[in-house]
């Protein structure tokens, strides 16, 4: 997902409280290969970030001096920023208050070495990435404005959070890794299209549009009860 | 479910007492106010047999509306069936009373109305209005066949202020004190909530602190020794020690705070075994799990100590609710295939191997 062959690395801000993190992130983005991602601003809070020159991407700590700032992200996300949440707290409400909140992804702290580089490069060309802790908030969603996942996308998540490769998945639906990535990403679409409205998601959305993960018409505001579990799509891919 | 009861017997309790004030009241009208008046102009009546007649009836109709309101509310068919009896009685009594003294000798409207007031008591407002106002209609009909003049006009609307007013006084005053039994009574649910929800936050943080006292005894003495060099972080040994600590520290941490069911238990009590072997155990859940019977249990338990026990170094546990039950699976490096228990008790498993990963998915279905 995302990366390819890029000219320009995407640069990426990093608010975050603990020097010893800053750190860490910028270790993973010093060892990524492709030096595909470049650290040029650092903030301890919000109010460091409008300074310097805007970044491609933002890293944003969700607990700032020991408090929860999920409720500044559409202000963020306003001003023009992509969001990507690195957070402690994988509690599946936080997680999708993030994303509702206008995030482009959440990354656990425990997923932040095998995914946070990925997950900023993702959010820098407006593509969904979806870590294990986002989709277990997503297959925990309960709320009656949740999207209607399909059977195969509830499934792929499902598998990706219990822990398997996306190729592991992929064998085990009998589906191309692809197509597992598609319906990972065509249900984060759909969660996009959901809740409150934000320039990030319109985006995601646009972004999976022109990219085929979803077509308009799948787009459905939210799901009444009685749809759940039905509507496998029909986007031409291979397998079942 | 258990928290609500209490709460809404109290309610239940408040509200029949007022009830049962209601029908005293109704009852002591009837037998006193109308029957007094009743005796007092006997010699009225054309006759006085029919009027004792209409007053049994309306007796009759008391006593079946108090069975009914003390029984619990009432429909609307019962309720109204009992309340046009004694608007019907009633108004056969003012028929039958001598013409031009009939709002004297009337014994029957103040009755009918309180029956009313009784049967219609807890449902919507407007019925008892518009069964009051019938009332009313009745009587002033009668007294317009009689021929209506200044005098019996006064009499009628004198009558209808003080013995209607009364009636609807009572209505309003009981449901008010419906409205405040009813606070009360939620008030005092949440404060039970609240307390339940204390107690078991105290079982679970005491819990909680027995984990993180045990985790002191490893975690720290192993970062000393990092911090002091006498473990070295090239030895591999170190290294799964600090990817234990790591992951017991993390499941600390993960935990929610809502009661963890035996299931969930289980499987920490397994993922500690495993532990003490240098195995890195990660549990995660997903949803609103549901409970689980203990037969199906133990065989999620069983294949959950069959893969810990091949494991080499890290498994992943995750319980997550799915359509009709809850999918437990297990990703681990066992490196092979391992010989899971059967499926029984309503659990089926499947495994896949894949490298050196093993999956495995016990999935129970409640149906």
């Amino acid at each position: 997902m995302g990366g390819g062959a890029m000219e320009q690395p995407v640069t990426v801000a990093i608010i975050e409280d603990h020097p010893v993190v800053t750190e860490g992130v910028t270790s993973w983005i010093r060892s990524d290969p492709g030096q595909r991602v470049r650290l040029v601003q650092m903030a301890r809070d919000l109010t460091g970030l409008h300074a310097g020159p805007p970044a491609d991407v933002v890293i944003l700590d969700l607990e700032l001096s020991g408090e929860l700032v999920t409720a500044q992200i559409p202000g963020l996300v306003a001003a023009g920023h992509r969001v990507v949440a690195f957070s402690g707290h994988s509690d599946p409400a936080i997680v999708m208050e993030t994303l509702d909140n206008g995030a482009h992804a959440f990354v656990s702290k425990e997923e932040g070495r095998d995914h946070l580089v990925e997950a900023v490069l993702a959010a820098a060309a407006d593509r969904p990435y979806v870590t294990r802790s986002q989709a277990r908030a997503m297959l925990a969603d309960q709320r009656p404005a949740r999207p209607g996942l399909s059977e195969q996308e509830r499934q792929a998540l499902l598998l990706w959070f219990q822990g398997m490769s996306k190729a592991s998945v992929g064998r085990r639906m009998s589906i191309s890794e692809n197509t597992v990535r598609q319906y990972i990403s065509r249900a984060r679409a759909k969660y996009a299209a959901t809740g409150r409205p934000a320039p990030s998601k319109d985006a995601l959305l646009a972004r999976a549009i022109e990219d085929g993960v979803i077509k308009p018409g799948e787009i459905v505001p939210y799901q009444s009860f009685a749809r759940a579990g039905t509507g496998s799509s029909s986007l031409g891919t291979p397998g079942r | 479910m258990t928290a609500i009861q209490p709460a809404a017997m109290m309610s239940g309790r408040y509200q029949r007492a007022f009830t049962i004030a209601v029908v005293f009241l109704v009852g002591v009208w009837h037998v006193a106010g109308a029957g007094g008046q009743l005796l007092h102009n006997r010699s009225a009546y054309g006759s006085f047999g029919f009027q004792v007649a209409m007053w049994l009836v309306m007796a009759l109709a008391i006593i079946a509306g108090s069975v009914l309101v003390l029984r619990g509310e009432p429909g609307w068919r019962p309720a109204w069936a009992v309340a046009v009896i004694a608007l019907a009685a009633s108004t056969a009594a003012a028929v039958a009373s001598p013409a031009g003294q009939m709002l004297a000798v009337n014994w029957a409207w103040g009755s009918a109305g309180w029956i009313g007031v009784l049967v219609l008591l807890r449902r919507r407002f407007t019925e008892l209005a518009c069964f009051l106002a019938a009332e009313a209609m009745a009587v002033l009909g009668v007294q317009a066949w009689d021929g209506l003049n200044r005098t019996a006009l006064a009499g009628f609307l004198a009558t209808l202020a003080w013995s209607t007013g009364a009636q609807v006084a009572v209505a309003a005053g009981v449901r008010a004190l419906d409205v405040a039994a009813d606070q009360a009574a939620t008030a005092a649910r949440s404060e039970h909530a609240a307390r339940e929800r204390a107690a078991t936050a105290e079982i679970i943080r005491a819990a909680r602190q027995a984990r993180w006292l045990a985790l002191q005894e490893n975690a720290v003495p192993l970062v000393a020794e990092l911090a002091a060099g006498t473990a070295d972080p090239g030895d591999a040994q170190v290294r799964i020690r600090c990817a234990v600590q790591a992951a017991r520290l993390r499941r600390l941490l993960a935990e929610g705070d809502e009661v963890p069911g035996p299931l969930v238990h289980e499987l920490h009590a397994s993922a500690d075994v495993a532990e003490r072997r240098g195995i890195a155990v990660e549990i995660e859940t997903a949803g609103q799990l549901p409970p689980v019977p203990g037969p199906a249990r133990r065989v999620i338990t069983d294949a959950a100590i069959a893969i810990l026990t091949a494991a080499r170094s890290r498994a992943r546990i995750t319980l997550a609710a799915v359509a009709a039950g809850i999918a437990v699976s297990f990703v681990a490096d066992t490196g092979a295939v391992v010989p899971l228990p059967a499926a029984d008790e309503g659990v089926a498993i499947e495994q896949q191997q894949d490298g050196g990963m093993l999956w495995a998915e016990a999935r129970w279905n409640s149906r």
